[in-house]
């Protein structure tokens, strides 16, 4: 394996163009989901577009504030962005190599995703709001509940290939023969189980229905402030699910820096979105609700196949 | 020898200040404290200089001074260690000692110069500590620091600081005997109290353990590790702000100083199972410091807590680099070292940033009580921006300074699950699940805190009617907040510098690369790469797309609308209507029930208050027979004496404490025979 280092100017070309093409397409497919929901609703529904439309419709519309709300509630929709832009820009979503390594540690995504965390349930309590409030309680709850889940599933992996920058670990585990199949595999199962959490899905959220408490801190939102909330949560669904396409489907990539190469990954990791987004929506639509306090017996379950793969990693299969 | 000077002018400089404070009597007092703020901070500087070229790659440098007494040379050292010692304490120091200028204030007139004597005193004691090589120095210092603290703590003579107090004392004493236990071993294994002789001891390592569990529990009971954490979250709190963030960012660090120098420095790290020891206690401390944290509502014991929490990450940081040592492995042990001592750093700054802000706080509402403050963002917005940039560091948010040091922790676990050792592997996979788990919750932590203190509407009238602090208190706490920017931006240049430090303590770590360029890399060029420059510069440039959305879909929209109450489900809002510290974090509390009984199991301060209520009542049983027999004839002559006496008391506290010191030099003066040697 070669040393990392900071990254050249065409790489980080690349990072920037397919951290914009994710920020375009997140609305796509979280218009996708909605489309599914209706289909199993036996609705008409939406049509796929429609987010878009929703999101061109607030952008124009008046922003208003609660007297309570101060400088969080104002740059909270701007760091979502950034800082889901960022970890964008590091996913080697098309090239074996992450085209942004400085960014591309996961060590560094994870606490990339603590920053959007952070402002996401500060901005509710900022805007003074009881709802928005328990909204970003409940909110760093379930982060606590399912970080150790994603660490030791990811750290499980890192260990396998000996590094913990997503590149590598993609590259490595692209390479066969695989050095610990069965511990990759249920390590892969325990974090695809955080990704659906995070990606805000039932039985623990539901990310449509504005009422819902996880979504709480986006109450007080509206007008263009609402429409970058949105943009930054569509765009956190899509990164959370290509951390796990690197991570744990590391196949379908470009091996050279061709413009036919990587238009052929392209298509390639469009049809892997497409499939995950489909089976969270059909997962999610399939399940109930459970009452929030309980969700930790079930976030335990996903702990416990994290460990489980780690006990694989040892012993060595 | 330029560093002695200027660390000797420093010293001084702080014991002037603590003279001038105790001898300008009550009316002077804004005097005396704009005197001893001053000196402070230009002694604190000094130290600063005085810690820079050591750390910066010249040799470790001794001197000695005639010593009183013939069995214990007075030896100096600075070494990388304790210039990174002097380093913090410096740093931290510069920043309170400016903040006390306006914070003092009030306290005039209720002993704002005990608190100035107690505080250099303090101090001077603890550079004097980190410098001394030799053991009876070192246990001089190390008493006085617990001394000063212990009035630092009891200083507002409420029933509570009292307790806090007691328990305080009593527990730095038990840590104190045990850390004589075991320089007393290692004076009968050298015959020499000098650290240079203990530095090449021969113990047998059955003796060798006993030796580090000894330090590791005695200096872990200043540091606070769970178990022996119990008065920390009392007496921290209980003390003026100024003091609490000297305490909490400074103090319990000599803990884990201690627990370096005697496990590393003396007697080599060369057991495996010391290493696993620091880590284990390490993580559990994280986990459980944090999870107390989460249900306090008083913020001052909250940051006390989290103390506690990140004392764990230090030494997970500390365990992980003695692990590498024993096992003979110098990109592990330089790595987790560095870790550790950049956590020490980086937990200093934030953590009196923290204290110092919750001091500006309470300077202006009068209450530590969470639930009455709210919405100090829009009243108090220079001490909330400082505030703000402590609570994201704390929470090891990239690009600011926590993120660097708990990376180069999560990398050294990585390295360490790597070497293919059954309990290597167990060890590290279990550490870094509880560092993330810490992480998650601390963030939660600092949301809570910042959310309910800063955020929202206010909760009380105290809270509506507050204005920002003083300018010198706005500096005090700007100035840490800036260095918390500095530390993470700067750190591809700060880590190999205390890397230098890491591997003084490690054979070939000097080899080791940590950063080129912009660039941190965690010894293997291969394993991961971080640069928080470059992403602190990306977030920037990123913000162009968020830019580019708003003005390109701009349309003929009306202006932003700051008004009108928020939504309350379809109720009238009313102002008691927001989160307060308890509900924002009861689900969890919930969740986590068991941990939380723990508190009392794991606290051994329980146990050792039982034993000593036992003794006292033993003591008082027998005690009648010593009196008739022994005591009375002697307190009628002493009675007797104390007549004599009176005429020097003129019941004025200033003229005790000047006896105090003058005894204390003339002790020092008469060079008499202890039967050592």
């Amino acid at each position: 394996m070669q040393g990392l280092e900071i990254p050249s100017i065409g790489m980080i070309t690349l990072a920037i163009i397919q951290a914009l093409i994710m920020l375009a397409l997140a609305p796509l497919f979280t218009g996708l989901s909605r489309v599914i929901r209706a289909k199993m609703h036996s609705r008409q529904g939406p049509g796929v577009l429609q987010d878009y439309r929703d999101l061109y419709k607030l952008l124009r519309r008046q922003d208003v504030a609660p007297s309570p709300s101060g400088m969080i509630f104002s740059i909270t929709p701007w760091v979502l962005i950034i800082t889901m832009a960022l970890v964008a820009m590091a996913m080697p979503a098309v090239t074996n190599q992450s085209p942004f390594p400085i960014a591309g540690d996961v060590i560094t995504d994870i606490y990339l995703f603590a920053i959007f965390r952070f402002f996401f349930a500060l901005s509710g309590l900022d805007s003074g709001s009881v709802f928005a409030g328990l909204g970003s309680s409940r909110e760093l709850t379930l982060g606590v509940l399912v970080e150790p889940t994603l660490i030791l599933s990811v750290f499980t992996v890192a260990l396998i290939t000996g590094s913990s920058d997503l590149g590598h670990i993609s590259t490595t585990l692209a390479t066969l023969p695989w050095i610990a199949p069965v511990a990759t595999v249920v390590a892969g199962a325990a974090c695809a189980f955080v990704i659906f959490i995070e990606m805000g899905k039932l039985p623990f959220d539901v990310a449509e229905a504005e009422q819902e408490l996880q979504e709480g801190p986006m109450t007080e939102y509206s007008g263009s402030g609402l429409a970058l909330m949105k943009i930054g949560l569509g765009l956190k669904q899509m990164v959370v699910v290509q951390l796990f396409l690197a991570i744990f489907i590391p196949f379908g990539k470009a091996e050279t820096l061709t413009i036919s190469a990587l238009l052929i990954a392209t298509i390639w990791l469009l049809v892997k979105l497409f499939v995950c987004f489909s089976i969270a929506s059909v997962l999610e639509n399939s399940m109930a609700r459970v009452r929030y306090v309980q969700t930790h017996e079930l976030t335990w379950v996903g702990f416990g196949i994290a460990v489980l793969g780690f006990l694989f990693y040892l012993t060595g299969l | 020898m330029f560093s002695f000077t200027l660390l000797f002018s420093s010293i001084s400089l702080y014991v002037v200040a603590a003279i001038m404070s105790l001898l300008l009597s009550a009316k002077k007092e804004s005097i005396g404290i704009a005197i001893s703020g001053v000196l402070a901070t230009i002694g604190g500087i000094l130290g600063v200089c005085a810690s820079l070229p050591v750390l910066f790659g010249a040799d470790a440098m001794n001197y000695q001074i005639s010593s009183p007494f013939y069995f214990a040379d007075c030896i100096l050292r600075l070494d990388p260690l304790s210039s990174l010692m002097v380093f913090i304490i410096s740093l931290i120091v510069i920043a309170c000692s400016i903040y006390s200028l306006a914070y003092m204030q009030e306290y005039k007139g209720k002993g704002a110069w005990a608190m100035g004597f107690f505080m250099n005193t303090f101090i001077a004691s603890m550079v004097a500590l980190v410098i001394s090589d030799n053991a009876f120095y070192f246990i001089i210092f190390f008493e006085m620091m617990s001394l000063a603290s212990y009035f630092l703590v009891v200083f507002e003579q409420k029933e509570a600081s009292i307790r806090a107090g007691l328990q305080y004392f009593l527990i730095a004493h038990a840590g104190s005997v045990l850390i004589m236990i075991a320089f007393f071993i290692l004076y009968r294994a050298t015959g020499s109290l000098n650290f240079q002789d203990f530095r090449a001891a021969h113990l047998s390592p059955a003796m060798e353990s006993v030796v580090f569990l000894l330090a590791f529990f005695g200096f872990g009971a200043k540091a606070g590790i769970i178990s022996l954490h119990s008065w920390l979250p009392l007496a921290h709190p209980a003390a003026p702000s100024n003091a609490s963030a000297l305490m909490s960012g400074v103090m319990v660090k000599i803990g884990v100083f201690g627990i370096i120098k005697v496990g590393i420095d003396f007697l080599g790290a060369d057991t495996a199972w010391w290493g696993y020891l620091v880590l284990a206690f390490g993580a559990v401390s994280s986990v459980l410091g944090v999870l107390y944290a989460l249900a306090e509502h008083d913020i001052k014991r909250l940051l006390a807590y989290h103390t506690v929490e990140n004392i764990g990450i230090i030494l997970m940081g500390v365990g992980v680099g003695m692990v590498g040592i024993a096992t003979h492995h110098p990109v592990l042990a330089t790595i987790g070292l560095l870790g550790g001592l950049y956590h020490m750093l980086n937990h200093a700054v934030f953590k009196g940033l923290l204290f110092l802000g919750a001091g500006s706080v309470i300077f202006r509402i009068h209450t530590k009580d969470m639930d009455k403050m709210g919405g100090l963002g829009k009243l108090m917005p220079y001490t909330a921006i400082a505030f703000l940039i402590g609570t994201m560091a704390i929470s090891a948010l990239p690009p600011l300074n926590g993120f660097v040091s708990e990376w180069f922790i999560y990398q050294s676990l990585l390295t360490m699950g790597r070497q293919g050792d059954l309990m290597m592997s167990l060890g590290s996979i279990v550490a870094v699940v509880m560092l993330a788990l810490t992480g998650a919750l601390a963030c939660m932590c600092f949301v809570k805190v910042y959310g309910v203190c800063f955020s929202g509407a206010p909760k009380s009238k105290a809270s509506s009617n507050a204005t920002e602090a003083p300018i010198a208190m706005v500096i005090g706490t700007s100035l840490l907040a800036l260095m918390c920017i500095v530390l993470g931006i700067g750190s591809p240049w700060i880590a190999p510098v205390i890397k230098g430090v890491a591997a003084s303590l490690v054979h070939g770590g000097q080899a080791v690369t940590v950063a080129h360029g912009l660039a941190l890399v965690p010894g293997i060029a291969h394993q991961a790469i971080l640069s928080e420059p470059i992403i602190a510069i990306s977030l920037l440039l990123l913000l162009l797309i968020p830019f580019a959305l708003v003005t390109l879909f701009k349309g003929q929209k009306m202006k932003r609308r700051h008004s009108n109450d928020p939504w309350a489900c379809g109720y009238a809002y009313e102002e008691r209507m927001t989160v307060d510290a308890g509900s924002f974090t009861h689900t969890l509390r919930s969740m986590y029930a068991p941990l939380y009984t723990l508190r009392d199991k794991l606290n051994l301060a329980i146990p050792f208050t039982w034993i000593l209520i036992k003794t006292t009542s033993f003591a008082a049983r027998i005690e009648p027979c010593f009196d008739d027999y022994i005591f009375m004839p002697i307190a009628r002559t002493t009675q007797s004496l104390s007549r004599i006496v009176q005429r020097m008391q003129f019941g004025d506290f200033r003229w005790y404490c000047l006896y105090m010191v003058i005894a204390l030099v003339i002790l020092l003066l008469i060079p008499f025979d202890l039967g050592v040697k």
